[in-house]
């Protein structure tokens, strides 16, 4: 991680939630997206609220109006290899300055024991 | 019916406490099973619905206890069926039969699985995550209702065997 930039371009950052997939939409999402820069290349982090994990399993995913599906992933889990243990992350493609689409993730709330699926559209300018 | 209905029904059931009619599941594809399973012909058994995806770790950690139910109440008129619902669109292989087989054979499950690759049977129930559970009584009526990962002999696993065995005990 040390060789990102550590500016996080919350700012050019436009986040809409559209509904948590199979359960009504919450009053703010699990989930936020962090953009780090370094040179031509802008990686996304996805960053869950506190009390709430990110299934591993089932590595989040930002698709792509082109078609292409970007997916998440990180080297650090839990124990239990269930769960992401940092934020995952994915390069935009192509060092493109800018990437919108739909970001999928599974996630769990502290405490349920269950699994929800979130699903945001979403617009990255760097 | 539509699905806000549908919601609205089961909202009308809790507050009544009246059982609703369980609605009828028309998925194709099955594991575990050498045709379809239809609710009309699970008449007279009690019928344990479990959604489920084998991505999800809460759902996978809930297996053996299904596993068991299965294995202790079969023979007594308890129908134990998987509806195995993705998370995500077919790219994440979830929607693939094989390895859905493949999860089947890992984790020992023996009992009926539905692929439920288009969300239908998920909606008609109105579930909202995984793992989920419905049993159904032996005249095709929901009865409970509930969601969550338990393992086997806890409180919630020692719940939901009460409930079968009220079930199973009525004519």
């Amino acid at each position: 991680m040390s060789r990102w930039r550590q500016w996080a371009r919350l700012g050019a950052l436009s986040l809409a939630l559209t509904g948590c997939g199979r359960e009504p939409a919450a009053p703010t999402p699990p989930l936020a997206l962090r953009v780090e820069s370094a040179g031509t290349e802008t990686r996304l982090f996805l960053v869950a609220a506190p009390g709430w994990k990110i299934n591993a399993r089932l590595k989040p995913a930002l698709e792509i109006p082109n078609g292409d599906v970007v997916r998440f992933d990180a080297a650090r889990l839990t124990p239990d290899s269930a769960y992401f243990a940092e934020a995952p992350s994915a390069a935009i493609p192509g060092g493109s300055r800018a990437v919108s689409g739909t970001l999928r993730a599974s996630v769990c709330a502290a405490g349920e024991l269950v699994c929800r699926a979130v699903t945001m559209k979403v617009r990255v300018e760097t | 019916m539509s699905r806000a209905m549908l919601v609205f029904a089961a909202l009308a059931t809790a507050a009544s406490g009246v059982p609703r009619p369980a609605p009828a599941w028309r998925n194709p594809s099955w594991l575990n099973a050498e045709k379809p399973i239809t609710l009309e012909s699970q008449r007279g058994r009690v019928v344990l619905l479990n959604f489920w995806v084998f991505t999800c770790y809460n759902c996978t950690n809930t297996v053996p206890s299904l596993v068991d139910f299965d294995s202790k109440y079969r023979d007594q008129g308890l129908t134990l069926i998987g509806i195995h619902t993705p998370e995500f669109p077919p790219y994440s292989g979830e929607h693939d039969k094989g390895n859905v087989q493949r999860a089947l054979e890992r984790y020992h499950i023996r009992y009926p699985n539905a692929q439920d690759n288009d969300s239908k049977t998920w909606d008609l129930y109105g579930i909202r995550a995984w793992p989920s559970f419905v049993l159904i009584d032996k005249k095709g009526r929901i009865r409970y209702e509930g969601a969550g990962e338990f393992h086997v002999g806890d409180a919630t696993y020692q719940l939901w065997e009460s409930r079968i065995r009220e079930l199973l005990a009525e004519q």
